[in-house]
């Protein structure tokens, strides 16, 4: 291949192809993102809330989608279709045509004059027709580019050239342009990425379900838009039909999804169990704890990540669940609606709601399903785009990749994920042509503003409803002008938008600014977006405040709307005096150790560093065993069918073999000092190493019940069983069992019966947690069972079957080949016993209430994935959280599922949360892309607000240098007075904290600042 | 409470599932996900303490001796609504017909076979041919004398080289002869060619509903060649539902050679007002009667779909008004099955049957109609039943008295 391209094609702006396009262009290529609606953010943007955290969906999506518009490295083309892309890896063309957009995208100031005179009111697509927009439009409030564009099915002057033209009239800068032209991109990129998401089933071809012929019966799609304070009724849950507040709704799970019948989609659609959940959740936040809510569903599914832990919690808060699937919506009187369903024991109930929710399923768009088909991209058999087991981002096409749920169902995370997985392959091939193509960025110089008096600019957000539903926006406004030093103060809808953002820079520039408050969100996702607004104003960031009026007011005090504004008042005033304390910052950096340790060298470790091994960094994998592989040794093949072993080995060749890889075996890691960029880890034979990065990959443990400590807890529904595991040989875990697969299947062949028992281990008050992958690997394993013996009973004792996305063809062809499924719940435990020298298992039948025994030739335990007890300990070196369950915290369940809330510090594989091998390596692949951000760079920010000592109060005690958890302040032993390392400092100050003479202080958080703000918290 | 059933399954063993599966091995029975949605849909749950799910789970489990003694097998009308939606696609009403067809002869309901068993010489109530022809000969002839705007009315037996091939359900012939005469003058209005036979005349087929597939097979065949003889074009038909399923699902089990294609009459009557050539006038309905509807399940959901519903419902209203036609809900391909289906006017299990059609009884009442169009010999009997038994205080008839009633003639 001649020198290959150094920019990428991404086709899809969802969160999965903007975290691909971020990835990309934050580790030295230039990206194309072609988005076919007029914004990004995707079916992400049209969510109200996400699960687990019940996070504000636009609001962390948002500062994602602003700073992939501002990115200068991200060419973002909207309205716009890959037409074709020719050539081979490394050097391809693509043609992209850009539908007209009718207006100037450099003259629009998103004023929205030109809607608000636009005649045509239409349907609005992104609220799914439940609302009605112009014909000149803005996709949704927080749009990136926030732009308008002019719809052309609908515009009358379009339709009709001479007739109305409304908007060009009215527009104040001339932006519109009626006879725009559609523009044709010829795009030179070494590399493609698919990311063109889903669309959701459409179940008005399902007449039982009255979609399309009850107001009241809606798409959960359809719900989300409901909830949304961004939707068309600005938050307030209405239903359909008289916009009444529905005080009972129902949820019908799989409405598209497990149905080989009519709706021709035999996937499980993975995602829908939760978001039903959420969505139930989120309805009785709104509409009060007296909405009832009850989801019919046939397994629930929450096998993800906390996602237990949140259905328990639901449960306990009230929502009903019923295993029931409903046949048919009927109407009742005043667009009410029943529902008539048999209870597992065939006893027919009849109940009224006010609202049905249908939680569908998820398919490929029909245009992504075009353009596989443009690029000769194979699909599966389920019509996603297809991918291997072990190259889980790779199409068949070399050079063109694919993530996100346009190759299965999936959830945020996991297209975050693959996202950057995506990103990993594109750099994988693409690495020699890193920062070729790109540009860097050049903030104007700093102007000076030591010697000038505090001209302070706040500005006060609506952040839509959420802030402005309850605080009085205006009136704090109002207030904020007349605090001293104030200048300006202003109020904006959106504060995060483009246009709002912007216009702050320029605000800065016009009335000569030079301390800026934010009140709005929450630093946490706003402050850099802000304080990079600043920059690019002349200002140093650090002269910056953020009052958090959202998260910790408006939220919080939903009831008290006067009271709210009232603390608005207080926060925006302690802001005001503090930031007049502030004082500009240098800008600190941190030169990069240009290599990577791994620890942990299982499928996951292995992955991880040959990731970034191939683009050319050097690689430290360390594995406290003396061989490679993990867990992957004991495994026979994956679900899609594809052996272990020969894979495992060629990966372990080339990791031996790779001149960028230096295993170490039989060590781990004892110490760790410094930070991103410039790790120092001492390893347990005393040897150390520098590094720029870490990426932990050391897996997890199988639940021995038979050695375990299962009973820990007296109260464990199970009491002490152990199954007899480990005391009688017919009695197998699934790894045991695979065993016996790898090494000698035909001594299986002669059984007349199996019993697999699920959830041993898992789904308990000790564990409360879900494993995700043993459904599929004991049923896996019950198919191989059949492939030896046709003719041998197998039975599955399990309490939800949980073959999330397409592992439910397994499901399916082990009932069609007669593996019996018998559900047993808490309350019907199954038991094992031993009877004339054999085992016998009791269960029970839920449908026909019976009791079964079962007298099998062995029995099979889907025990847990349990976090390994030393986890903690690695963890807490590289100063990362474990979770409740103990399992690695990332730093964000939703959008950073790869890193750790330690800069530089990445996760995968098991010790993340149990998850199949695919999985596995789809994180491992994400965590070198995240590291490279880091590697491809000769030096990363580091900390501004550190500490600072007071040499003349200084008493030379040495208490901060033991404090200090960065080991960044050291003794100086001629001045006997301590020196801080402004590169390992992290602002936390605990040596200020520590400090008995009151030497040390935090730059811009010193008393002064914070009594200053402590002091306008006292006044009124 | 009875005991607590108990089954010791050392090994899983069905002989009545290995049958069902080698006669009919798509029957998807084992991809079950005891979701209930059967359940929760069939106005036959909970009778006798079973429902599909049960019935399945009985098969899944090996339980076959529950399974041959269960009288359900008849109470289940095979109207396939539970198929309709079931995410598997599971043929529950085939495996109830298979399960009908292992019980032996002897303990079958005797009624149900002993209608197959005539039907097996012609005609389902036991008349004969000659009787039949003679019947119709006597009641044209009585029409031409008395109504002297109809004395050229036809009634044609074996005409060769008709245009339609019309069967007659044996019922009308057998005890109510003049209904006959409705289909005859709207047939004759619109100038359509039609022929009765001789020989397997008979607009019914009980066969379809004992699980012998010689008898179903020989039934179809019979009347299927008797159709080719005659050389028609079509084989139309009569407001009857399980006949139409039982032709069109008889000719494509048992791959027979036809020379025709099958169409309810229905579909005709919704065609020849669409062009004209049959005029009707609601302005009759000047008080208002209001009608609904039952979709026949053999004719609409396991025949012509809701294209033909829509046919069905174009008719009503057309003779009716528009305004005063009342549909009920679920409709048209997802109705509720009356009860009367599947064979179970003639195999008993009264009580059973009017717990089955309340579901049907309450939508119909719901409506507030006065007139319930039953396009099919079994829905309106049952039907007839259930208002009698309920306290319905609507009419039920089948569609030709209305069509003759709105008909303007040219």
């Amino acid at each position: 291949m001649a020198a290959p391209k150094g920019s990428v094609l991404v086709v899809g702006g969802g969160i999965a192809g903007v975290q691909a396009a971020l990835d990309l262009a934050n580790s030295g290529f230039y990206v194309h993102l072609v988005e076919s609606t007029a914004a990004i953010g995707g079916r992400m943007a049209q969510l109200d809330k996400t699960f687990p955290t019940n996070d504000c969906s636009a609001c962390i999506l948002s500062p994602k989608l602003v700073e992939c518009g501002r990115h200068l490295n991200i060419n973002l083309l909207t309205l716009s279709d890959v037409e074709s892309v020719e050539g081979e890896p490394g050097a391809f063309r693509v043609v992209v045509r850009q539908r007209p957009r009718y207006v100037d995208t450099e003259k629009c100031l998103a004023c929205g004059t030109c809607a608000e005179k636009c005649p045509k009111k239409v349907p609005d697509d992104f609220n799914l027709g439940l609302g009605k927009r112009k014909a000149v439009y803005l996709r949704f409030p927080q749009a990136v580019p926030l732009k308008y564009a002019i719809d052309p099915e609908y515009c009358i002057y379009i339709n009709k050239p001479g007739r109305c033209g409304m908007c060009a009239k009215v527009c104040p800068t001339g932006a519109i342009n009626l006879e725009d032209t559609e523009k044709k991109h010829v795009l030179d990129v070494g590399a493609v990425i698919l990311a063109p998401g889903f669309s959701a089933f459409d179940p008005s071809v399902l007449d039982y379900t009255g979609y399309g012929r009850f107001p009241n019966v809606v798409t959960s799609m359809d719900f989300e838009r409901l909830l949304s304070p961004s939707g068309p009724t600005e938050g307030h849950l209405q239903r359909p039909s008289d916009k009444k507040e529905p005080k009972r709704i129902a949820w019908l799970q799989c409405i598209g999804s497990r149905d080989i019948n009519r709706a021709c989609h035999g996937y499980c659609s993975s995602v829908c169990c939760m978001y039903a959940i959420k969505q139930a959740v989120i309805a009785r936040e709104h509409a009060g704890k007296d909405v009832s809510a009850d989801i019919f569903y046939m397994d629930m599914r929450t096998h993800g990540k906390e996602f237990e832990a949140y259905y328990n919690r639901a449960s306990d808060e009230g929502i009903a669940f019923h295993r029931a699937r409903v046949h048919t919506v009927s109407p009742a009187a005043d667009g009410d609606l029943v529902l008539r369903y048999a209870d597992e024991q065939g006893r027919v109930r009849e109940e009224e709601f006010d609202m049905v929710v249908l939680s569908v399923g998820l398919e490929l768009d029909s245009r992504a399903l075009d353009l596989a088909g443009r690029l000769g991209v194979a699909l599966d058999a389920d019509n996603f785009i297809a991918t291997d087991t072990f190259r889980p981002v790779v199409t068949n096409r070399p050079g063109v990749y694919v993530c996100g749920a346009a190759s299965e169902p999936k959830d945020i995370p996991q297209s975050v994920m693959e996202a950057s997985a995506a990103a990993l392959e594109a750099q994988r091939l693409l690495h020699g042509a890193r920062w070729q193509e790109t540009r860097t960025k050049e903030f104007p110089p700093e102007r000076d503003v030591h010697a000038e008096p505090p001209r302070i600019g706040v500005f006060v957000c609506h952040c839509g409803i959420n802030i402005a539903g309850v605080v009085d926006v205006k009136d704090v406004t109002e207030y904020a002008k007349g605090l001293p030093g104030v200048v300006i103060a202003q109020d904006n809808l959106f504060t995060c938008s483009q246009d709002t953002i912007d216009q702050m820079a320029k605000t800065i520039r016009e009335h000569g600014l030079n301390r800026v408050v934010v009140a709005s969100c929450t630093p946490r996702t706003h402050e850099p977006l802000f304080q990079e607004t600043l920059r690019e104003a002349g200002i140093n960031k650090f002269l910056f405040e953020m009052a958090n009026i959202r998260d910790q007011d408006s939220w919080v005090h939903q009831n008290q709307p006067e009271q709210a504004t009232k603390k608005a008042k207080d926060l925006v005033r302690m802001a005001v005096a503090k930031v007049a304390r502030k004082q500009p910052l240098p800008y600190n950096s941190v030169p990069v150790f240009k290599s990577a340790l791994v620890v942990g060298a299982g499928v996951a470790g292995m992955s991880a560093a040959l990731s970034l091994a191939d683009q050319g960094f050097p690689v430290t994998l360390v594995e406290r065993k003396d061989r490679l592989g993990g867990h992957a040794v004991k495994f026979y093949r994956t679900w899609q069918g594809a052996e272990v072993k020969p894979f495992l080995e060629n990966l372990s060749r080339q990791v031996l073999s790779h001149e960028n890889i230096n295993v170490r075996f039989g060590v781990t890691v004892s110490d760790v000092e410094g930070s991103v960029g410039r790790f120092h880890t001492t390893l347990s034979d005393g040897s150390a190493l520098d590094h720029g990065v870490a990426i932990l990959a050391v897996g997890a443990e199988s639940y021995k019940p038979g050695k375990g400590t299962f009973a820990r807890d007296a109260s464990s529904p199970w009491g002490r069983e152990t199954f007899f595991h480990g005391a009688r040989p017919d009695v197998y875990t699934l790894l045991e069992l695979d065993q016996v697969f790898i090494k000698d299947p035909s001594s299986l062949s002669g059984a007349n019966q199996a019993v697999f028992i699920h959830c041993v281990g898992s789904r308990i008050p000790e564990r409360p947690y879900c494993s995700r992958v043993c459904c599929t690997h004991a049923i896996d394993q019950a198919l191989k069972l059949k492939e030896l013996n046709p003719d041998m009973d197998v039975i599955m004792l399990y309490r939800d079957i949980r073959t999330y996305g397409q592992r439910e063809k397994l499901y399916q062809e082990a009932r069609a080949k007669g593996i019996l499924f018998v559900r047993y719940d808490l309350d019907h435990l199954p038991k094992v016993g031993e009877e004339g020298g054999g085992l016998v298992v009791q269960a029970h039948d839920p449908v026909l209430d019976m009791d079964v025994r079962f007298n099998p030739d062995f029995l099979v335990l889907a025990s847990a994935v349990r976090p390994r007890d030393d986890v903690g300990g690695l963890a807490k070196l590289f100063k990362c959280a474990l979770s409740e369950d103990n399992f690695m915290l990332e730093a964000h369940m939703k959008l950073r599922p790869v890193d750790f809330a330690t800069d530089g510090v990445y996760l995968a594989g098991l010790c993340h949360y149990p998850k199949p091998m695919d999985e596995a390596i789809a994180q491992a692949q994400a965590a070198a892309a995240r590291a490279a951000t880091v590697l491809s760079r000769d030096e990363v920010p580091a900390e501004s607000v550190t500490a600072e000592v007071d040499t003349r109060k200084c008493t030379g005690c040495g208490v901060c240098v033991r404090i200090c958890p960065y080991h960044a302040v050291s003794p100086d032993p001629a001045l006997r007075v301590a020196v801080v390392d402004t590169g390992l400092c992290k602002g936390c100050g605990a040596c200020v904290a520590g400090c008995r003479s009151d030497a040390i202080t935090l730059k811009n958080m010193g008393n002064e600042q914070i009594l200053a703000a402590v002091d306008a918290a006292m006044e009124e | 409470m009875a005991e607590k059933r108990q089954s010791g399954l050392s090994r899983i063993r069905s002989r009545v599932k290995a049958t069902i599966k080698s006669r009919f091995p798509g029957a998807n029975m084992d991809y079950c996900l005891t979701c209930g949605l059967c359940a929760s849909g069939c106005p036959a749950t909970g009778i006798d303490g079973m429902d599909p799910r049960k019935f399945l789970r009985l098969l899944a489990l090996g339980q076959d001796e529950e399974i041959m003694n269960t009288d359900w097998i008849y109470v289940c009308t095979m109207c396939q609504r539970c198929k309709y939606a079931c995410p598997m696609d599971i043929n529950i009403g085939r495996i109830v017909y298979e399960v009908r067809g292992l019980r032996p002869r002897d303990r079958r309901p005797r009624n149900l076979q002993k209608t197959c068993d005539f039907q097996k010489t012609s005609c389902s109530t036991g008349i004969s041919d000659k009787d039949f022809v003679w019947v119709v000969n006597d009641v044209l002839e009585e029409v031409r004398q008395n109504e002297p705007e109809w004395a050229d009315l036809e009634a044609p037996i074996d005409r060769k080289g008709a245009e339609y091939f019309l069967n007659q359900n044996a019922k009308d012939p057998t005890v109510s002869p003049e209904e006959m005469v409705l289909v005859w003058k709207i047939l004759h209005e619109a100038g359509v060619s039609w022929t009765y036979s001789s020989k397997w005349w008979d607009g019914a087929n009980y066969c379809l509903f004992t699980g012998d597939s010689e008898d179903f097979e020989a039934t179809v065949r019979a009347q299927v060649e008797t159709v080719n003889e005659l050389g028609c074009k079509y084989y139309l038909n009569t407001e009857c539902g399980h006949i139409y399923y039982a032709v069109r699902e008889g000719i494509k089990r048992f791959n027979i050679p036809h020379r025709f294609e099958v169409i309810s009459i229905v579909s005709l009557y919704a065609q020849l007002i669409r062009d004209g050539r049959l005029l009707v006038d609601p302005s009759w309905n000047s008080d208002g009667l209001k009608f609904t509807v039952q979709d026949p399940c053999k004719l609409i959901r396991q025949g012509g779909g809701d294209s033909l519903a829509e046919d069905l419902r174009f008719v009503i209203k057309s003779v009716a008004g528009e305004e005063n036609f009342v549909d009920v809900w679920p409709n048209k391909s997802n109705n509720y099955c009356c009860g009367g289906g599947g064979g179970a006017l003639q195999a008993g299990f009264k009580d059973q049957r009017r717990r089955f059609g309340r579901l049907k009884f309450d939508q119909l009442n719901a409506t507030g109609a006065d007139v319930v169009i039953t396009p099919c010999y079994n829905c309106h009997s049952h039907i007839m039943d259930l208002g009698e038994f309920y306290g319905g205080k609507w009419r039920v008839t089948h569609l030709w008295d209305w069509i003759v009633k709105a008909m303007v003639r040219k």
